[in-house]
C-alpha cells in the first residue's frame, strides 16, 4: 500500500501541471494535500505501486482515469439548485438578453444536456418560476436530454431523495414536491409535465440537430472528460444547436479554453458563459 | 404555468449537402460537417481546406480530418503546420494533436525538418504519443539541435513525459547551452521532474 | 520595488517553463503575476480581472496570440486597451508586422532574458526607469 508521503513535491507538480493543461483546473499550494491524498488513493485502488506508472496511466486516460481522479477531488454530486450562480445569471441576464432578440410570441428554449436524473432541468424550471418575473408572459420550453435511458426514465418519474433536495428551502419543497415515502419526494405533476426528456448523444450530429435550436444550453461536467476529437465534435454540435446569440454554460471547473475556440466569452455578474456569435461569419460567397 | 412543452418532433432534416466551396459560410459549414460524417469525406475536405478562409469553416474541416484519423487525413493537415498564418498553424496542430496515431508516422520527418519553426511546433505533438517513442524522438532531436527555441520546446515536453533515459542528453544540452539562462533553468527543472522515472 | 507593487501582469503562453521563468523574474521585481495557456483562457482572465499588461505568445492551442489580441481590441474599454507585448519565437518581419496589425504594442523575440523582460514590462507599465 503506497503511503501518500511518498508522492514527492515534484511528482505533485507534475500531476497539477498535467491537470491544468488538460482541464484548466488550477491546484494551488492550498490544495496540495488533497491532490496528494487523491493520488495515493487512486494508486492504492488501482494497485499501482510506483508513481511513474500511475502518472503514465493518468496521462493516457486509461479507463477514464482523469474523470475518476477529478470526481474524487471535486465531489461531483448532482442536486437541485447546484451552481446557483448560473441560475442567477440565467434569470438576471441571459434570458433578458435573449428576449430582446426574439420574435414576439416565440418561446425561449432551454436545454439541459446531459440531464442525468433530471435535477438540472427541474431546477431550471423551478428557479424561473420563482425568480424570473417575465415567466408569466414569456413561453419557456425546457428540454432535458441524456445518453443514458435509465436516467431518463428516472427523470420522467421525478422522484428524489433527501440529498438531492438539500439546497432547497422547506417552502420550495412544499410547493413543488409531494412526499412519496421514506425520505422521498416527487416533483408535482404540473412541473413534471412541463419538462420534456429525450435521448441525445453529444457526439451524434443527427441526434443533436433533431432537437432544434436553443437560446440557452447547460452542458455541465461532461465535455472536459471527452478526448480531443470528441470534445471538438460535441462543441460543433452544440454550436449548431444554439440560435445565433444563444448561450452555453459549462460546469464551474470547466472552460471552453480546453474545448473549442468556436464560442465567444461573455462575462456577467454571476458567471462566465459562452455565446454563439449573433451574426455568423461573413455571409459572403466564396470561390 | 407558461412552461410549455412541445412534443418531440425532430427538426426537419437539412437539405442535401451543398458544395463545400460555394455558397455562404453558413452553408459551407453545414456541407463540411455533412461531408465529415461520410467515409469518403477526406479527399473532399482536404480539397476544400486549400480554398477556405473562414475560420469557423476551416475549423470544421480540420475537425473532420482529425476525426477521420487516417494516414490520408493526417497527410492533408501536416503542410499547414508551415503556414505563415498563426491561426492556421494553431488549427493544424490542434487537428494533429487530436489524431496521435495517424500523426505519429509524420513526426520523425517533422522533427528533422530544416525549418526550425516546424521542428519547434512538432515537439508539442509528442505529449500525446506513447512515452517510449516520444522520449526516443526528443532525445534524438535534442542531441543534434542547435536552435535554442527548438531545444526549449523539446525540454518543455520532456519536463512532462521525460524518462530516465533522457537524463544524459539533458546533461549534454546543459553543457551546450550553458550561456542561456532560460535553457539552464528549463533543463534543471526537467531533470528534477524526471526524478525517479 | 514600491512602484511595481500592485501592477498585474498576465503571462499568456502554452509552455509551462516559459511561464515559470517569466513569473520568477516578474515576481522578483515586485509584480503580481497571473497566467493563461491559450488565447481563450486569456480572454476569460481579462474579462474577470484587471491587468496592467499582457505578455502574449503566438503559437498556442485553440486560439493563437494574435487572434487573442484582435478579440481583446474588440472588447469594451478599458479591457480593449490592455497593453500587449508579443513574445514569440517567430522572428521574421512579416510576423512582427502581423502582430502590429493585430494590435500588439510591442514585440520581443524569444529567448528573452529576465532582465530585458522586466525592463520592457516596467516601461510598458509606465514605471520610472
Amino acid at each position: 500500500m503506497t503511503d501518500f508521503a511518498t508522492v514527492t513535491p515534484e511528482e505533485y507538480s507534475k500531476v497539477c501541471d498535467f491537470l491544468y493543461r488538460r482541464t484548466g483546473m488550477l491546484f494551488t499550494e492550498a490544495k496540495r494535500y488533497y491532490v496528494q491524498r487523491r493520488v495515493s488513493e487512486r494508486m492504492a485502488f488501482l494497485k499501482i505501486a510506483s508513481f511513474p506508472t500511475y502518472y503514465a496511466y493518468l496521462r493516457s486516460d486509461v479507463d477514464r482515469e482523469i474523470e475518476q481522479f477529478i470526481n474524487a477531488l471535486t465531489v461531483n454530486e448532482t442536486y437541485f439548485y447546484r451552481e446557483e450562480h448560473q441560475l442567477r445569471c440565467l434569470s438576471s441576464d441571459l434570458l433578458n438578453e435573449r428576449v430582446r432578440s426574439k420574435a414576439r410570441g416565440a418561446a425561449l428554449r432551454i436545454w439541459s444536456v446531459p440531464c442525468a436524473t433530471g435535477e438540472e432541468p427541474y431546477s431550471i424550471a423551478m428557479w424561473l418560476l420563482e425568480n424570473w418575473p417575465e415567466v408569466d408572459v414569456q413561453d419557456v420550453e425546457i428540454v432535458g436530454s441524456d445518453i443514458d435511458t435509465a436516467c431518463l426514465t428516472a427523470a420522467r418519474e421525478g422522484e428524489f431523495g433527501q440529498r438531492a433536495l438539500m439546497r432547497l428551502s422547506p417552502g420550495l419543497i412544499g410547493k413543488y414536491f409531494v412526499p412519496t415515502g421514506e425520505s422521498r419526494w416527487r416533483i408535482v405533476e404540473d412541473l413534471r409535465g412541463s419538462v420534456q426528456f429525450t435521448s441525445a448523444n453529444l457526439t451524434d450530429g443527427a441526434q443533436m440537430r433533431a432537437h432544434g435550436r436553443f437560446d440557452v444550453v447547460f452542458c455541465r461536467n461532461v465535455l472536459i472528460y471527452f478526448d480531443d476529437a470528441s470534445r471538438r465534435l460535441a462543441a460543433e454540435n452544440l454550436f449548431e444547436c444554439l440560435v445565433p446569440g444563444g448561450f452555453i454554460c459549462l460546469g464551474h471547473t470547466e472552460s471552453m479554453s480546453r474545448i473549442s475556440p468556436l464560442f465567444e466569452v461573455r462575462r456577467f455578474a454571476d458567471a462566465i458563459v459562452y455565446q454563439r456569435p449573433s451574426e455568423g461569419p461573413s455571409e459572403g460567397t466564396h470561390g | 404555468m407558461p412552461l410549455v412543452r412541445r412534443p418531440h418532433a425532430p427538426a426537419e432534416a437539412p437539405a442535401v449537402p451543398h458544395s463545400l466551396t460555394e455558397g455562404t459560410a453558413e452553408q459551407r459549414w453545414s456541407a463540411v460537417r455533412a461531408a465529415a460524417e461520410r467515409p469518403d469525406g477526406v479527399p473532399r475536405l482536404a480539397a476544400a481546406l486549400a480554398q477556405e478562409s473562414d475560420p469557423r469553416v476551416r475549423e470544421a474541416i480540420f475537425n473532420g480530418l482529425a476525426r477521420a484519423a487516417t494516414a490520408e487525413s493526417a497527410a492533408a493537415v501536416v503542410p499547414y503546420v508551415r503556414s505563415e498564418d498563426a491561426a492556421l498553424r494553431t488549427a493544424a496542430l490542434d487537428a494533429l494533436r487530436a489524431m496521435p496515431a495517424a500523426s505519429g508516422p509524420h513526426l520523425p520527418g517533422l522533427l528533422a525538418d530544416p525549418d526550425p519553426d516546424v521542428r519547434l511546433l512538432s515537439c508539442e505533438l509528442l505529449r500525446n504519443m506513447p512515452e517510449s517513442d516520444a522520449n526516443r524522438l526528443l532525445i534524438g532531436l535534442l542531441d543534434r539541435e542547435t536552435e535554442k527555441n527548438v531545444a526549449a520546446a523539446a525540454i518543455e515536453v520532456l519536463a512532462e513525459i521525460g524518462r530516465s533515459e533522457a537524463l544524459p542528453v539533458l546533461a549534454r544540452a546543459a553543457q551546450r547551452f550553458a550561456d542561456d539562462p532560460f535553457l539552464a533553468f528549463s533543463i534543471k527543472l526537467a531533470a528534477d521532474r524526471i526524478g525517479r522515472s | 520595488m514600491a512602484e511595481t507593487a500592485g501592477k498585474r501582469i498576465l503571462i499568456v503562453d502554452d509552455a509551462n517553463l516559459v511561464r515559470r521563468f517569466y513569473r520568477e523574474a516578474l515576481e522578483r521585481a515586485g509584480f503580481e503575476v497571473d497566467e493563461a495557456l491559450n488565447g481563450v483562457e486569456a480572454l476569460e482572465k481579462v474579462l474577470a480581472a484587471s491587468y496592467d499588461l499582457a505578455l502574449v505568445d503566438v503559437n498556442m492551442p485553440q486560439m493563437d496570440g494574435l487572434t487573442f489580441i484582435r478579440a481583446l481590441r474588440r472588447e469594451a474599454p478599458p479591457i480593449s486597451s490592455l497593453p500587449c507585448i508579443v513574445i514569440s519565437t517567430e522572428a521574421h518581419d512579416h510576423d512582427k508586422a502581423a502582430a502590429r496589425t493585430a494590435g500588439a504594442n510591442f514585440y520581443l523575440v524569444k529567448p528573452v532574458g529576465q532582465d530585458l523582460l522586466v525592463e520592457h514590462v516596467a516601461i510598458m507599465c509606465g514605471l520610472p526607469a
